[in-house]
């Protein structure tokens, strides 16, 4: 394992224990206003200051990356297991199957991520929950391609065969034989989506449609101090070292595990 | 100066605070005749506005909203309008003669003014205007003012008599209504075009509108007051207010309302100071909370003074507003004589709001800290609109007291028209909006209980007979001071009630470019003078090329 994943690995041990341990490391409420320190600049006690509502931004910021690390993970899962699953398929039996699904892929991808995003976001509420299922809904097509590759290839194998003469079932076959095979590549492109995902969320987050206040979340962090960029530069830097580390995060560890 | 003053440690301090504003004073006169002593006035330049609202109409009668009045306000002519000191004063009427008995109105309108398009102006384009406010399928807010009226009678071109079935005191501010063209729409059809592309007596005329960026409009020749100096004004549509700033900053805008913390923080170095100018006078609005009440929720007036005493107005005041407006405490503002002195704020009192919450039956508590009652848990969605960063903040600071009351509130932020469209359908629970008032105190358009079909204003479905029938009769008294006896019993009633919880007044904030000349600040705000404006030759910065 070479440094630069060693660094991705520690960016992301650091954020779960925040995450984790939130309420522990956070040292006011971090949706507690106080309008006599409105706009404080970085000090003792406001260690990264505060925004404009008085609430204390690294109480803000830890709590942010709960809902980052959640949304990465929920995002990311529900990409997995709608990718897998019709990668598998359209992998498995080809034929009209695999174009149908296919094609269905082709038709996804036609859409820019980011409309299709924004349309989704206006049917349903925006919970946090909400803004992880749709990332994850509009970010399963290239998983799904990839399995399918990985399938084509694994089928063809001596073991796939020979399961299949002992008559075993294509359920079996696929989740006992196949897919174990896949788990690398897959591994791989799922921590670094979780990268993409938060990068999605801060950008929904940054236009307002992503997570509601109160909830902080680095995209809405950001978006807030976009209007005081100038008398406070807190409200913009830290947040978005916060998106820059994460996803730097979990790019250096896909990457490193990819070799 | 101390020698004349033996205590002077107490009064140097307070005897000197004349002095200087003695002193600067005569150094601002000394300035300010320089100034606009040694140039003359000029014809010229443009103005560039931004706005975060869009214009929904520009048909004088559908004119509802801040930014379709803004327009149209330039582009038409009442019979009246308000003077800097808020007297009424002629517009389109030169003159006018009001029975003994109050009920007969008869205005002279002025002669010779002339629509943009070149036709004569006369008593028909009144009478026209007139129909068209009180034909059932306008729909328009309002048509209240203009339905107590009897007969209108043309004597001649010039002259108009309007006879009103009960003496009606707000009958001559409510002339203050732009005038429309009768010429121009004869047709149903004709509206539909005229709504963006409409043609007035006013002292600019409209050249286009380009949807969602901007509207333009030119200084007319031919109007009756004498050409505005500023030859174009140009109002550009920015949805969000940071966005706004920062165009201002860059110089691509010359007039803009600042937030407070753009007032107070963000506009105080150098380059503010030399290239702009920034004025401050209170709002004649009020901001607050409508509680949808046909909510069975809401329903209940112990629930609505509850949500007065668990919110902060303070608190909102210095978090939103950093101290730049006063706390409202019913449909009139503070400088108004409508004003009832006595109705006063309740302190913040989260337990007085538990005790009124439990009285209204939300006694009890679930896990998540939430009122419930039946099995329901108090939750509600508070709306307001997209780009306004005071009512956003302002809805934070509320979900946050509310919250520790054991009130769950989600905030739902939609753009404008959406905004309008959702109270409309009355598919809300709480809106947080402001009110742009009038001058006359009449707000029976808002809290009368007749006033709420679709597109009236009184969309939260307030209804107190007792208020009903004080606003009728404050409409009929035109003595002074038994209006106020009267507005004044009308402001507590409604404070008791607590259709709306009334938030604060804010202080209106423009920012204007420092080449403009002639802007003379009054109660009136900035805004009554406009076509007096001006730019000298050597520092305007845009010229005509059409």
């Amino acid at each position: 394992m070479n440094k630069l994943t060693l660094f991705g690995i520690s960016i992301i041990a650091v954020l779960i224990l925040l995450a984790i341990f939130a309420p522990l490391i956070s040292p006011y409420n971090p949706q507690a206003i106080d309008v006599d320190n409105i706009l404080s600049p970085p000090s003792r006690t406001h260690i990264l200051g505060t925004d404009s509502l008085g609430r204390d931004l690294f109480s803000r910021m830890v709590y942010g990356a709960r809902v980052s690390l959640e949304v990465g993970l929920v995002a990311v899962g529900v990409s997995l297991i709608i990718g897998v699953l019709f990668g598998s398929l359209a992998g498995y039996w080809g034929g009209r199957v695999d174009s149908l699904i296919m094609r269905f892929v082709d038709i996804m991808l036609c859409f820019p991520t980011f409309f299709l995003l924004i349309t989704m976001v206006a049917f349903l509420k925006a919970t946090v929950f909400n803004i992880m299922l749709i990332i994850g809904l509009t970010s399963w097509m290239g998983l799904a391609r990839l399995v399918r590759a990985e399938v084509l290839s694994i089928k063809e194998r001596d073991f796939v065969r020979y399961a299949k003469a002992m008559g075993a079932g294509n359920f079996k076959i696929i989740s006992r034989h196949i897919l174990p095979h896949t788990l690398p590549p897959v591994l791989v492109a799922a921590i670094l989506g979780m990268g993409g995902a938060i990068l999605t969320e801060s950008a929904l987050s940054f236009l307002g449609l992503g997570v509601q206040p109160p909830t902080p979340s680095w995209g809405n962090i950001l978006m807030e101090g976009k209007a005081v960029i100038d008398i406070g530069w807190w409200l913009t830097l830290f947040p978005g070292l916060a998106i820059l580390l994460a996803v730097l995060g979990y790019n250096l560890l896909g990457e490193g595990l990819r070799r | 100066m101390s020698t004349l003053f033996p205590p002077r440690h107490i009064l140097r301090g307070i005897f000197l605070i004349p002095f200087f504003f003695l002193f600067f004073s005569f150094l601002f006169s000394l300035y300010a005749q320089q100034n606009q002593g040694s140039k003359v006035t000029c014809y010229g330049d443009a103005i560039v506005v931004g706005s975060i609202g869009e214009p929904i109409t520009l048909i004088p009668i559908l004119a509802a909203d801040s930014a379709s009045q803004e327009i149209v306000g330039l582009v038409f002519n009442g019979l009246v309008k308000y003077d800097k000191d808020i007297n009424l004063v002629g517009d389109l009427a030169e003159g006018w003669k009001i029975s003994d008995d109050g009920l007969e109105i008869t205005f002279y309108l002025r002669k010779g003014v002339k629509w943009q398009d070149g036709v004569l102006f006369t008593a028909k384009d009144v009478l026209f205007t007139y129909q068209k406010l009180i034909d059932p399928a306008t729909k328009t807010p309002y048509s209240g003012d203009f339905k107590k009226i009897e007969d209108f009678k043309i004597i001649d071109d010039y002259t108009v008599k309007i006879t009103y079935s009960e003496p009606f005191a707000p009958a001559l501010a409510s002339w203050g209504m732009p005038i429309m063209p009768a010429h121009l729409l004869k047709r149903e059809e004709d509206f539909k075009k005229f709504s963006r592309q409409p043609i007035g007596t006013g002292p600019y005329r409209f050249v286009r509108w380009e949807t969602g960026s901007q509207i333009i409009l030119e200084a007319y020749d031919d109007y009756w007051e004498g050409r505005p100096y500023i030859d174009r004004y140009s109002y550009r549509i920015i949805p969000d207010q940071s966005t706004l700033f920062l165009e201002l900053r860059n110089r691509g805008l010359d007039y803009i309302g600042l937030t407070p913390l753009q007032y107070q923080r963000q506009t105080n170095n150098d380059f503010f100071k030399q290239n702009f100018r920034k004025y401050k006078y209170p709002s004649f609005g009020y901001t607050y909370i409508g509680w949808n009440l046909n909510n069975p929720k809401f329903k209940d007036k112990r629930v609505r003074q509850a949500m007065n005493y668990a919110i902060d107005k303070e608190e909102i005041i210095k978090g939103v507003l950093l101290g730049l407006g006063k706390v409202c405490t019913g449909p009139f503002v503070h400088n108004s004589w409508a004003y009832n002195p006595e109705v006063k704020p309740p302190r913040y009192n989260p337990q007085k709001a538990e005790e009124l919450l439990a009285a209204a039956g939300w006694n009890r508590k679930n896990k998540a800290g939430f009122l419930v009652k039946d099995g329901q848990q108090f939750e509600f969605t508070l709306l307001t609109n997209q780009g306004n960063e005071a009512r956003r903040k302002c809805a934070e600071i509320i979900q946050q007291r509310l919250k520790e009351v054991g009130i769950k509130v989600n905030i739902k932020i939609v753009e404008w028209g959406c905004l309008l469209d959702i109270i409309d359908k009355r598919r809300f629970d709480a809106v947080l909006l402001g009110w742009g008032l009038s001058r006359d105190p009449d707000c029976y358009d808002i809290f009368h209980s007749s006033k709420t079909r679709p597109k009236e204003f009184n969309f939260v479905s307030y209804k107190n007979e007792k208020v009903d029938k004080l606003l009728e009769q404050g409409r009929r008294v035109f003595s002074r001071e038994r209006r106020k006896k009267i507005y004044h019993e009308i402001h507590r009633l409604i404070y008791n009630d607590q259709p709306y919880t009334f938030l604060y007044v804010p202080d209106a904030l423009p920012i204007i470019d420092a080449r403009f000349r002639g802007i003379e600040p009054s109660i009136n705000g900035i805004g009554y003078n406009f076509i007096k404006w001006w730019v000298a030759k050597e520092e305007q910065r845009y010229k005509l090329q059409e």
